[in-house]
């Protein structure tokens, strides 16, 4: 075998599959790794840039000015994922991918079936890693210890006379068709959803329902809405005793078209509500409306978040505020009124939920406040496939950090004595440098615990351990 | 933070100085340099062990998880550095790693123990961290983050044995440039376009440069050593890559189970799918034999690089998103 590993695969059956014909571009390597960078260049700007589809363009305004917002957003950076240059690019790494599979990566799988092959002398000593030593002991002696010895530490080895091929990590090898098996299967179950999926946000008030008819899905959608709607039965925020939100909680009832509960479940952040492929889960929370009553008559007031608290501003007159601040669903209600000669807001009361205050001629009533709950939902058909292309991925890059490495050993007649010369080499893909010396450390034993060879004449050089650089780098590697 | 906890997280960080400092005098008393290398390696050792205690420590009296915020995932960013290069060490019987491991965990100790007390303070979790997702979507992430560092790291040694003395100082130049933009953008109230300019701008000057002047060799090459480092660069890379990948998948799996969606295009992640694409780039490169050992360290500090901006930079740099737990400002 020689140690160029293009022409020894093709010694053994490799041949690529679209060597011409209009695919053969798509199965290069070359391709693959500037379509990667390519990728990985468009997708660094899209993390740089604010996405318009995910924060919205305020957000990019507010970044970057709004000159040059409109420009990030003519030139398609903005929404640099939905441009016809990403998706072309994705396709074009998807076509690289599945001929680069196909033409490379799955017909390697034969290699691994084939028989190993035995070598002599003079090919080991080719070998990326190889080294002779000679000892006292006969042949086949010498063969048996050594393959015990390879066998001790993981190697699988086949014997044929006087050599010995071993191997280590043969399941490492199937870690590209493994990996790309679970890139494709995450194509194909990204497809799936894309044309079968939907997905949205909504914020619900306590009491109100959630409804799928707004719901986002491709261009290329096949898919059906459902007909039923989630009613927010309660919600509620739990704290830490800081006062800092600690998790949020929505209890749902599934009800179909004519008001029947077909379930009921709660939910939180992390917990989701799962019905018939459709899953309901807890994005945000927050107080929405204040309901108080002036005189017995109801007002609902819109609350706005400022910081830790919420709060409603009433005008009273041209100068005068009156502002109402909460903490939380809880808490009593606080005045305060703010006038602009005064530096801060001057607290006039508290009221607990359902007790009132009198301010004058106004009885002002403390009735409740309106939490809403931010409920996003998603269908995502393709998720079973996409799961199991990511537990492919996962396999393929875990078995693609075992090393691969082949031993070859020769061994022969000393010349006229008993002893024996043995010849052994090999290589390693990975960790070269562990794989050297762990094959020095078996020459090393097998020099020890075998008798030495018997010298009869002047002192032979090539008696003692040699490493024999070839032509490969990792022939100079440290030993 | 309890006396017990601090006392052994500045056991670890002096122990990190200490040891860097010995490898670096190691190399000035030729004597004793085999000994001193030894000794430097066993300080670290004690640092590992002292900072694997302060973990559990903070683990025990935070009552959850202890990887929650910035300076938690920086004392996890160190044990794994140390962690690395001691295995590495060991494995490869390198010493001269040593000096720019420690140097990298000192790093993370000083740029931790300069952020606001509120952040080594133990702190309750934001609703979104509250699940059991969290202990196995960041750990692999930040232990690969480091793997790819000592990686870079290796490359540097690479370019030194292999005499590419101008392409290993713009290297070098780069990485302190990119460092400095991170250490500017969390600490000073500098403009963070200019930084993001400085980060990206540099990096992307520095790497071409870095991979256009290979060609100058400046002295004989010593081959063993280059060969070595190159090695030891692939084998933090092979360690590296799974668990960047398990991080990011199990990052998805978490997001899908509390948002609903696996992938967003959250600016951290899709760094973290750059990082991933970048060291797909390497790996391919490596087995189809397309670049030489010196081509191949150059894109691994390039990596270094894209794996400094996904785990630090997004935060310092101004970048917004839903990983915005390592956020201080």
């Amino acid at each position: 075998m020689t140690t160029s590993d293009s022409h020894s695969k093709q010694s053994l059956g490799f041949r690529p599959v679209f060597r011409n014909g209009p695919l053969a571009i798509f199965a290069s390597v070359k391709l693959t790794i500037f379509l990667l960078a390519l990728c990985a260049t468009t997708i660094l700007v899209g993390a740089w840039c604010p996405q318009e589809a995910t924060v919205g363009q305020e957000k990019v305004i507010e970044q970057f000015g709004e000159e040059m917002a409109v420009n990030l957003h003519n030139w398609g950076i903005t929404d640099i994922f939905h441009t016809p240059f990403f998706l072309i690019l994705i396709a074009f790494l998807s076509m690289n991918m599945v001929v680069g599979s196909l033409d490379k990566v799955f017909p390697k799988l034969r290699l691994l079936k084939l028989p190993l092959q035995f070598f002599g002398p003079d090919q080991i000593a080719k070998m990326p890693f190889n080294t002779t030593f000679t000892v006292g002991a006969s042949p086949a002696e010498t063969l048996e210890k050594l393959q015990i010895k390879l066998q001790q530490r993981g190697f699988k080895t086949v014997v044929h006379g006087n050599q010995l091929a071993a191997e280590y990590g043969k399941i490492g090898r199937y870690a590209p068709t493994i990996t790309h098996i679970g890139l494709l299967s995450l194509l194909l179950g990204v497809t799936i959803t894309s044309w079968t999926g939907f997905s949205g946000f909504k914020p619900v008030r306590l009491g109100d329902d959630l409804s799928f008819k707004d719901s986002e899905h491709s261009k290329q959608w096949i898919g059906k809405l459902p007909t039923w709607k989630v009613h927010v039965d309660a919600t509620r925020r739990e704290d830490y005793e800081s006062g800092e939100a600690k998790q949020w909680y929505s209890d749902l009832s599934v009800i179909d078209d004519k008001g029947k509960v077909l379930d009921k479940q709660q939910i939180s952040v992390n917990t989701p509500l799962e019905y018939k492929g459709v899953d309901v889960y807890q994005s945000s929370w927050g107080l929405d409306q204040l309901i108080v009553s002036f005189n017995g008559h109801d007002k609902t007031l819109d609350l706005r978040q400022m910081g830790k608290v919420y709060a409603a501003f009433l005008p009273l007159d041209s100068e005068t505020v009156l502002i109402m601040s909460l903490r939380n669903q809880t808490a009593p209600l606080r005045l305060f009124a703010k006038r602009p000669e005064w530096d801060a807001p001057k607290m006039i009361s508290e009221i607990p939920q359902g007790k009132a205050v009198n301010l004058g001629a106004v009885e002002i009533k403390y009735v409740r406040p309106v939490p809403v709950t931010g409920l996003q939902y998603k269908s995502d058909p393709g998720l079973p496939i996409t799961y199991i292309a990511f537990g492919f991925i996962m396999l393929g890059v875990l078995l693609a950090a075992i090393p691969f490495r082949h031993v070859w050993v020769s061994v022969s007649k000393d010349g006229a004595e008993s002893g024996s010369a043995v010849s052994i080499g090999g290589r390693s893909k990975k960790a070269k440098v562990g794989f050297e010396r762990l094959i020095t450390k078996i020459v090393e034993s097998m020099k020890h615990e075998l008798p030495p060879p018997v010298v009869t004449t002047a002192i032979d050089p090539e008696s003692e351990p040699s490493i024999n650089p070839t032509a490969s780098r990792s022939n100079e590697s440290n030993v | 933070m309890s006396d017990f906890q601090l006392a052994l997280t500045n056991t670890a960080g002096v122990s990190s100085v200490m040891s860097f400092w010995v490898f670096v005098a190691s190399n000035g008393f030729k004597k004793y340099h085999d000994k001193m290398m030894t000794a430097a390696s066993i300080v670290m050792g004690i640092g590992f062990v002292a900072l694997t205690l302060a973990i559990i420590a903070r683990g025990v009296e935070a009552q959850r998880f202890p990887l929650a915020n910035l300076y938690e995932s920086l004392l996890w960013f160190a044990w794994a550095t140390m962690g690395g290069y001691l295995a590495l060490a060991t494995a490869y019987g390198i010493r001269q790693l040593g000096w720019l491991a420690a140097m990298l965990a000192a790093t993370m100790f000083l740029y931790g123990s300069w952020l606001p007390a509120n952040q080594q303070t133990i702190s309750p979790l934001v609703p979104a961290l509250v699940s059991y997702w969290r202990q196995i979507h960041v750990p692999p992430l930040i232990v690969s983050y480091a793997m790819f560092f000592l990686s870079g790291l290796s490359s540097l040694l690479e370019l030194f044995h292999s005499r590419r003395k101008v392409s290993l100082g713009l290297s070098v130049g780069t990485i302190v440039l990119a460092f400095t933009a991170i250490g500017l953008g969390t600490f000073t109230s500098v403009d963070t376009k200019w930084l993001q300019l400085l980060f990206v701008g540099g990096s992307l000057l520095g790497t071409i440069g870095a991979y256009y002047t290979l060609k100058i060799k400046s002295g004989e090459p010593n081959q063993k050593q280059a060969e070595l480092y190159d090695d030891v660069s692939y084998r933090a890379i092979a360690i590296g890559f799974p668990l960047l990948t398990i991080g990011i998948i199990t990052g998805g799996l978490w997001a899908n189970h509390a948002w609903g969606t696996y992938w967003s295009w959250d600016p951290k992640e899709s760094m973290a799918l750059v990082t991933w694409l970048s060291y797909a780039a390497y790996i391919h490169l490596r087995i189809h034999h397309e670049a030489s050992a010196e081509k191949l360290s150059v894109v691994s500090v390039a990596g270094l690089l894209l794996t400094l901006l996904t785990y630090l930079g997004f935060n310092s740099l101004g970048f917004g998103g839903l990983h915005s737990y390592g956020k201080f400002k």
